[in-house]
């Protein structure tokens, strides 16, 4: 609703109003952080504590390098990071080159290809799970690095198509005419051209598929057996089976780690996640 | 010569430009549909070379699982009582951040920053917070007078838990998803309505909501796809418990392919079980929620 007949002290009220509700809404994630920095016996102190005092690093060292193997997830966060950048650049490469040909070129069976893609949107990732465990032992990808980016892209794929497409079918024809009456082809009108006037959809793109291939549980859960190989929401959930139930330092130590790539992102790039999120609500 | 390299690049340049792609599409997402299909007819199991074609039996013997029930039950109970607190909620803050008011961006960001987690990060962390002994949200009720309880131990709040979890972890992203629906209504509508003296709640029914419909059908349809398949936040919070209250289709999905029974057969065809009501209640709601508004 627009600002009609709201009056300003009203909005001010509202906004008040709402910062509190936002800063209540923080609160969980707070908490995790806080507790990640507090010495063991003061974890469990009632009243709560939200600030730390004294504020210790030691869940860090311990989560990051302990010498248990089920208790350290220095090596998973190093494998969510190879997973999602490996992700990104199948993602990014598969889908430009594919959005490309849909939005630009004429060809039989380009609407057909279209129209699937987009259905296969509505797939639920659970109904895949079985067939997609038994073809990737089959190529031998179980507990590979492979065996995580390729199936995680194949998901991403389809809607970074229907991304870029949109996006590709706005820039205006007349250059592309342009360098091909200067002779040339479709891929350096592709890479010299079209590219790089799509940097921003690229980005909000390449974060969309970051935070998925970062996140995913379920599928690593299944195709990942070895501790070293591991992802990192993987090897959070074991750290809670390696530790007493009491000891929450050094799992928030892992969540909160696990919640820093992405915030770090998110505190940079706001507006390019936002548009990722806003143009996948378009689909429907 | 230059016009046969002209022609040859017309013909096959789309396809090269589609090629990897459709490569990868083909192979993990079309081809494991299909295969897991196929797999629901037979008796594969982890290890067998050479599974057997069993006909409807994988299906015959879901009609019998108690447990697959249960889950199914769960996951239906768990959709349904979502639903509402996840169209409304951000519905409510969407249309109170949209009224110019100061600080919009940061109260945007502030609300969408959970989505940004892992589930089983948030898992974790709204593990810490329900802990019934020393964690602070039955602290701060029991200081407020409400009587507490284990809410994750007890059958009757555990998914009411789960559902409060999920709540905080996704009502960001459908917030950016209705902003960006409210920006599409042109403001004249809502002044002309101011000026034919409509009130506040008036304008919300007759304009705000008729218009946000096909926006509230991808929000409900996107949910329901979402909930179906709910996993990582039951799996760290309860682990199905207590005894089987909060165990899910997927779960029970995943016990059964990957846990104790390694039957690849039985567990695709719940696999295709749940895709069909998938199937079924998004048309259910395309039917619902299409009305007169044109796609």
């Amino acid at each position: 609703m627009s600002s009609v007949g709201a009056p300003r002290w009203r909005r001010r009220a509202l906004s008040a109003a709402l910062v509190l509700l936002a800063l209540l809404w923080l609160l969980p994630a707070v908490w995790m952080a806080v507790t990640s920095l507090k010495p063991t016996e003061n974890i469990v102190r009632v009243p709560p504590e939200w600030i730390p005092r004294p504020a210790t690093l030691a869940h860090y060292g311990e989560v990051l390098f302990s010498s248990s193997r089920t208790a350290r997830i220095g090596r998973a966060f190093l494998n969510s990071v190879i997973v999602s950048v490996g992700t990104v650049a199948v993602v990014l490469v598969t889908s430009a080159m594919a959005a490309y040909s849909l939005a630009r070129m004429r060809f039989p069976g380009r609407d057909l290809v279209f129209t699937v893609l987009v259905g296969s949107l509505m797939i639920p990732n659970a109904v895949v799970l079985v067939p997609q465990y038994v073809l990737t032992q089959r190529l031998g990808w179980l507990s590979t690095y492979q065996g995580l980016i390729v199936p995680e892209a194949a998901v991403t794929f389809a809607f970074g198509v229907f991304l870029l497409r949109q996006f590709f079918l706005t820039i205006p024809g007349e250059l592309e005419d342009a360098a091909r009456i200067d002779g040339a082809d479709s891929w350096r009108i592709f890479t010299r051209i079209v590219l790089p006037l799509s940097q921003p959809v690229l980005a909000a793109l390449a974060i969309f598929a970051f935070r998925s291939a970062w996140n995913d549980f379920l599928w690593p859960l299944i195709a990942v057996n070895k501790a070293e190989m591991f992802p990192l929401p993987v090897a959070l959930s074991f750290l809670r089976g390696a530790y007493a139930s009491e000891s929450y330092g050094p799992i928030m130590a892992g969540a909160t780690l696990s919640a820093l790539p992405l915030l770090i992102v998110f505190l940079f790039a706001n507006r390019r996640i936002v548009e990722g999120v806003r143009v996948s609500g378009l689909k429907g | 010569m230059l016009r046969k390299a002209r022609l040859r690049e017309g013909r096959l340049t789309p396809w090269l430009f589609l090629g990897p792609g459709l490569l990868l599409f083909v192979t993990f997402r079309v081809y494991p549909l299909l295969d897991g299909l196929y797999l629901s007819f037979t008796n594969a199991r982890l290890g067998r070379t050479q599974p057997a074609f069993v006909g409807l039996a994988n299906y015959e013997r879901l009609l019998e699982d108690t447990r697959f029930h249960v889950s199914l039950w769960n996951t239906a109970f768990y959709t349904i009582a979502s639903t509402l607190p996840i169209l409304a909620i951000p519905l409510l803050l969407a249309v109170l951040l949209d009224r110019g008011i100061p600080l919009r961006a940061f109260l945007r960001s502030a609300f969408f920053f959970p989505f940004t987690l892992s589930v089983v990060t948030v898992g974790l962390a709204w593990l810490w917070l329900l802990d019934p002994v020393v964690g602070p949200f039955n602290y701060y009720l029991k200081t407020a007078g409400v009587p507490v309880r284990s809410w994750l131990a007890d059958p009757s709040t555990a998914m009411w838990a789960i559902i409060l979890t999920t709540v905080w972890w996704v009502t960001g992203y459908y917030l950016v998803i209705y902003l960006a629906g409210l920006q599409d209504i042109p403001p004249e509508l809502y002044e002309a309505a101011a000026l034919d003296g409509a009130s506040g709640w008036r304008r919300f029914w007759a304009i705000t909501l008729p218009l946000l419909r096909p926006v509230l059908l991808f929000v409900v349809v996107t949910h329901v796809i979402g909930s179906f398949q709910v996993f990582g936040q039951v799996f760290i919070l309860t682990g199905g418990g207590p005894g089987d209250a909060t165990r899910t289709v997927v779960q029970h999905l995943y016990e059964t392919a990957f846990r104790s029974f390694f039957q690849f057969g039985s567990a695709s065809a719940m696999a295709w079980v749940l895709f069909a009501i998938i199937l079924g209640f998004s048309a259910i709601q395309f039917r619902l929620l299409r009305g007169h508004t044109e796609f």
